[in-house]
């Protein structure tokens, strides 16, 4: 046996295990999940014809953006910081950036509520700051729920980042300095480059979990909050409507997966 | 001349039968030497779980295994959850007693999954709407609901669903999402209050957007407690279960019964109609409506008692209401209008 065909038989044998738990899994339920979405009334023509539901979709879709958006740039200077740190606490600083990811989402969302009420902290800050009205809560607003997820989802693209610019080789800023770029332009040319893996990954699991979240923007949105995950919760534990949750969920798929992909081909055309 | 009496009167065979029918029926305590009613026997009932089924098994079921010798099994099970398993064992009935929290009690009848309960002392302190005209079910306990208020920052205690109107509430209103029960009743009182009713809910729309501008709109139970915490919240339609709770952790909370009366849950109990053991089904329903277990069920749990004999402390009276203060909804037009109600409340009220 040839040793290519030997490699990819290896390899084969390797996914295999994987691929068939990602089969039995995902896949399947997804697709008995399709099939009970075509089950009654019509359900896709029913969610996509009513301008309600397409704004549940479109508020998914913008705090799944705003959550990235906010993560990286919070994360990116920190997760840099700390991959350059030459100091035997770096591990232990990474250790306590992953602090928001051993509270339950139901007790962070808890303290969250307390610092958002009318009274609370953070909306006494904005109302002092006179942008807001005097009245004006953060709780039951879209800048909240992006703020608590922001939160938890931070170390997620700090974590991610971190690995990826630890294994970036500094020689290669070194020698771009050297043939006469500026530590800035040696930062945007070659250290933000090699990162993009990082950046495109980060992102991508921070926009996933942002757009299905269910319990960070059902508790600080309240009722006002129409996500997806909340619209399909509603529609299969409360008004036990399978078929459309089902559709819901299968929308709310199809959709975050292609806005996952077109993101991951310009990110992949920019590097070239 | 012989005394033509009570006492006078020659103890017949059939008289001390009668007599000895009558003492177990009251379930007095067996006299020293005499077999219990129902020694060697066991019944299966459903339960609520949590902490009021071991209050109930302490209080109600190990006091009828004292006085009747019948052991008794808890066994937890939601409501709906009970019932399918009431149709489903409908021949031959692993449980002999259902306890139900959301109606099922009625299509359990209809549906002749029910038996006749054998009469009971404490049955007759029950108002005749809380039991089954034909003895199938009684109530032994309630969720009663009504408006939960700050007495500390609250003038004058509201007294009506249209006191959430008051300009002084604005602002420091919150009410309970539509997918919570609670939420539901909230908009049916307000559309009785203003003309309407379960099949004319419009006016009850009508009357919610107006105060839904400036209200917080929550789901869970849970946040109750954290919303009156937050001191920004007032006023909320919730059950005065709750407000027990919040003042139990120091945080002021009343509870006000409104003029146009107190929506409720009703926990019920039934037998299953082949059920062999509808007589100690009977003793046990019976012993949770002593007012002694009564009035423990409304201080450990906060279900409010349905025997008018029961006397609350002053501690847990001002946390329910009354059953001549209930307000009776249509169960039915509410679930059938669910999905259509739930569609109009996300697009009209939590905006």
């Amino acid at each position: 046996m040839p040793a290519s065909a030997r490699r990819g038989l290896i390899a084969a044998g390797l996914l295999a295990p994987a691929a068939l738990v990602f089969a039995l899994l995902f896949l399947w339920p997804q697709f008995g999940l399709f099939l009970q979405s075509l089950e009654g009334p019509p359900t896709y023509s029913r969610f996509l014809g009513d301008g309600y539901y397409l704004g549940v979709l479109g508020n998914s879709l913008l705090l799944g953006v705003c959550v990235t958006l906010v993560t990286l740039v919070l994360g990116f200077p920190l997760a840099f910081l700390l991959a350059r740190a030459e100091t035997r606490w770096a591990g232990l600083l990474l250790l306590l950036t992953t602090f928001p990811l051993w509270v339950s989402a139901v007790v962070r969302s808890f303290a969250w509520m307390v610092l958002f009420f009318r009274s609370g902290v953070a909306s006494r800050l904005l109302q002092g700051s006179g942008l807001v009205p005097p009245d004006f809560q953060l709780i039951g607003t879209f800048a909240g729920v992006v703020i608590a997820l922001a939160q938890v989802l931070l170390p997620i693209m700090i974590v991610t980042l971190y690995a990826v610019i630890r294994g970036i080789d500094r020689d290669l800023e070194h020698a771009a300095m050297n043939l006469g770029a500026s530590p800035a332009v040696a930062l945007w040319l070659v250290t933000l480059r090699l990162a993009r893996g990082g950046v495109l990954a980060g992102s991508l699991l921070v926009f996933s979990l942002s757009v299905s979240a269910f319990a960070t923007p059902s508790m600080i949105g309240g009722a006002r909050a129409h996500f997806m995950a909340v619209t399909i919760y509603e529609q299969t534990l409360e008004l036990l409507d399978w078929p459309f949750a089902a559709a819901i969920a299968a929308i709310l798929l199809v959709i975050s997966l292609s806005v996952a992909l077109t993101y991951g081909r310009l990110l992949g055309e920019r590097a070239r | 001349m012989p005394r033509d009496g009570f006492m006078s009167r020659p103890l017949t065979r059939r008289h001390a039968l009668a007599s000895a029918g009558l003492a177990a029926a009251t379930l007095l305590p067996g006299r020293a030497g005499a077999q219990p009613r129902f020694a060697g026997r066991e019944i299966v009932a459903t339960a609520f779980g949590g902490p009021s089924q071991d209050l109930i098994q302490r209080m109600v079921y190990d006091a009828v295994t004292r006085e009747t010798g019948a052991r008794g099994t808890q066994t937890p099970l939601l409501s709906a959850n009970a019932f399918a398993r009431m149709r489903a064992e409908a021949q031959a009935p692993q449980i002999d007693l259902f306890m139900f929290s959301g109606g099922q009690q009625v299509p359990a009848k209809a549906a002749g999954l029910t038996q006749k309960l054998p009469e009971a002392p404490n049955f007759a302190n029950v108002p005749a709407t809380l039991k089954d005209a034909d003895g199938h079910w009684v109530a032994w306990g309630l969720v009663t609901e009504g408006i939960l208020y700050r007495p500390d920052k609250v003038a004058t205690p509201p007294r009506s669903y249209k006191d959430f109107f008051k300009p002084e509430f604005a602002g420091h209103i919150a009410f309970p999402h539509i997918t919570n029960g609670y939420g539901t009743d909230f908009l049916v009182m307000l559309a009785r209050a203003h003309g309407g009713s379960e099949s004319n809910i419009g006016p009850g729309f009508e009357a919610l957007k107006r105060i839904a501008g400036r209200a917080n709109i929550f789901r869970s139970a849970a946040e109750v407690q954290t919303l009156f915490a937050s001191g920004d919240i007032w006023i909320m339609p919730y059950d005065g279960a709750s407000a027990m709770r919040s003042t139990a952790m120091g945080i002021p909370v009343a509870y006000s019964v409104p003029e146009e009366g107190a929506p409720f849950v009703l926990l019920t109990g039934c037998a299953a109609r082949r059920s062999r053991n509808a007589d100690i089904a009977s003793a046990v329903l019976n012993r949770h409506l002593d007012p002694e277990v009564q009035t423990a069920i409304a201080r450990e749990i906060g279900w409010a008692p349905v025997n008018t004999a029961t006397q609350l402390p002053p501690d847990v009276a001002p946390f329910m209401a009354p059953t001549d203060r209930l307000a009776t909804l249509d169960r039915d037009v509410i679930n059938a209008s669910r999905p259509a109600w739930t569609e109009r409340f996300n697009r009209e009220i939590a905006r």
